[in-house]
């Protein structure tokens, strides 16, 4: 799905690769590696951004970066204990759905330029993360 | 956002406002007519279905997921439904799959015709509003006959499809397509040849290819702009597998090619539907399907009227989804409003937001960009209009 060259450069920052289903390819990366391999699609202009997931595992919370180009789909997948890098100035319109992840699922994300709610009222309790499993509406 | 200047002013619309259909927040900086700086704030109409789904069954959750838009509502089912038909490896009869591609292409019509009917309005062409919004009656009544609903169809299940296109509605469909052909052309020729129109469309909001890849739009929004995106294309599912459908493509990148590319799309759907009317396999409509289905990742991504729309769906092998993700195409198209507002005379921003289709239920989540003005919450707001009634609790 990608080019010998480009998974080369990827395989630096992956832990594992995963093909789940045709056309999309999952690369585990650790979430202090993220910025650089997203760096590495941008630098090559593979794809775009189309969405940010963000999983609740029970003991952990994992966070998607889903990729598009064409027909394929690379999803990064990383886990996080303390947060995750922003991505928003090599992915300007990424700023909406990190602030989607921040308020819904309690996850850091260091230097987005907005850290504001999105989504929730303003008189949204500060400590309640509606998409986690735990919380209970 | 505030702003030193004193020549500038800021305006504020919405969310509640007479000019605007859905509820939002726009805030326009201008100096004199012209815009200085944009800034939209979304999230009225959010109403949390991401976490209401978890709590559903699968069946549940298909009418729930329909809801999310009452213009393309299909579309949003349908994705659903090809995301969890693959999890549960449940391959649907042939002839759901047209149906369903078929239902999908109706709903592009009539959501094609109500933009076109706004974005007249919006333009003071309200003559151009009346006969698309009367023309697109015929494909409601269409779609009154075929499942009994005008929006919110209902025509999925999981495995199929509810709904059978007998000849005598496939007569009728036939029927509506010769009459919206005829008066689409005429539209075509309206909006590229209609001097008043023209002078509302043509030049404004110019977007470059650049801009539209480096803004992530999508939909027909982007192929105004020579960005070649269309999922029926390069992922075709259903019965886009079977029989092709070309995209419409402009370059122009004003708000004139947005209205070429969703006219000219209009066009190119007729045909298509009458190819699936004279190629429906003959076969069952639906197929056992299972109630449980064992765990599982998979990402759907379909062509909604508006754009691209991806779904991700996580099962964990018990009767209800671990994770629905749902990016709707008025999202990636929001952000370059921002970005291409600046400049515009303040007459023209209504038409700009327009151009995009904009659904904000559908989407309901964009960007606020605000400076050091204080923001009211909403118990604030209460307690000011208790207090400013006279009725402080």
């Amino acid at each position: 799905m990608l080019t010998a060259e480009l998974r080369e450069q990827l395989e630096h920052f992956v832990t594992d690769w995963e093909t789940p289903e045709d056309n999309r390819l999952d690369a585990r990366v650790e979430a202090i590696n993220l910025l650089a391999a997203i760096k590495v699609l941008h630098d090559v202009n593979w794809g775009y951004l189309a969405a940010i997931t963000g999983l609740d595992l029970g003991d952990h919370l994992e966070v998607l970066y889903h990729f598009c180009r064409a027909e394929k789909t690379l999803t990064l997948r990383a886990h996080t204990a303390d947060g995750v890098p922003s991505v928003c100035h090599l992915v300007p319109y990424a700023s909406v759905f990190e602030r989607e992840l921040m308020e819904m699922f309690g996850v850091e994300v260091y230097g987005t330029p907005d850290p504001s709610r999105l989504f929730l009222p303003d008189d949204w309790p500060e400590d309640s993360y509606p998409l986690r499993k735990d919380a209970t509406l | 956002m505030s702003t030193n200047n004193p020549e500038h002013l800021t305006i504020p619309i919405g969310p509640q406002h007479p000019a605007l259909k859905e509820p939002g927040h726009f805030e326009l900086v201008v100096d004199g007519e012209i815009v200085q700086r944009a800034s939209v704030r979304l999230g009225y109409a959010h109403r949390g279905i991401e976490k209401a789904v978890e709590s559903r069954n699968w069946v549940q959750n298909l009418y729930l997921l329909e809801r999310i838009c009452g213009i393309c509502s299909h579309i949003h089912a349908t994705a659903y439904c090809l995301g969890v038909e693959k999890l549960a490896d449940v391959e649907v009869p042939p002839r759901a799959q047209t149906i369903r591609v078929l239902i999908a292409e109706l709903e592009r019509i009539h959501s094609h015709l109500l933009w076109l009917g706004v974005a007249a309005h919006e333009a003071g062409f309200d003559t151009l509003f009346m006969y698309s919004w009367r023309d697109r009656e015929t494909i409601m009544d269409v779609l009154e006959q075929l499942t009994g609903n005008r929006v919110n169809y209902s025509a999925n299940v999981l495995g199929g499809v509810k709904f059978d296109i007998e000849p005598e509605l496939a007569e009728t469909i036939q029927q509506g397509l010769d009459f919206l052909e005829k008066r689409t052309r005429h539209y075509l020729n309206v909006v590229t040849t209609d001097n008043l129109f023209v002078q509302r469309t043509r030049g404004i909001g110019v977007m470059s290819f650049e801009q539209a890849t480096a803004l992530g739009v999508t939909g027909p929004t982007a192929r105004a702009s020579g960005f070649e995106q269309d999922l029926r294309v390069i992922l075709p599912y259903g019965s886009y597998r079977d029989f092709a459908i070309t995209p419409v493509v402009e370059t122009a990148g004003d708000l004139a090619a947005r209205f070429v590319v969703r006219v000219k799309e209009l066009l190119i759907t007729y045909d298509y539907i009458r190819t699936l009317l004279d190629n429906l396999p003959d076969g069952d409509l639906t197929t056992r399907f299972p109630r449980r289905i064992k765990p599982g990742e998979t990402i759907v991504r379909v062509e909604a009227p508006r754009g691209e729309l991806f779904y991700f769906i996580k099962s964990n092998g018990t009767d209800q989804p671990e994770r629905i993700k749902v990016r709707t195409p008025t999202l990636c198209n929001m952000a370059s409003i921002i970005h291409l507002a600046i400049g515009l005379h303040l007459a023209d921003v209504p038409m700009l937001l327009i151009g995009i289709d904009p659904c904000f239920s559908c989407n309901d989540r964009a960007i606020s960009i605000r400076g050091d003005q204080e923001e009211w919450s909403w118990s604030k707001l209460r307690q000011f209009a208790f207090e400013h009634y006279g009725q402080a609790r």
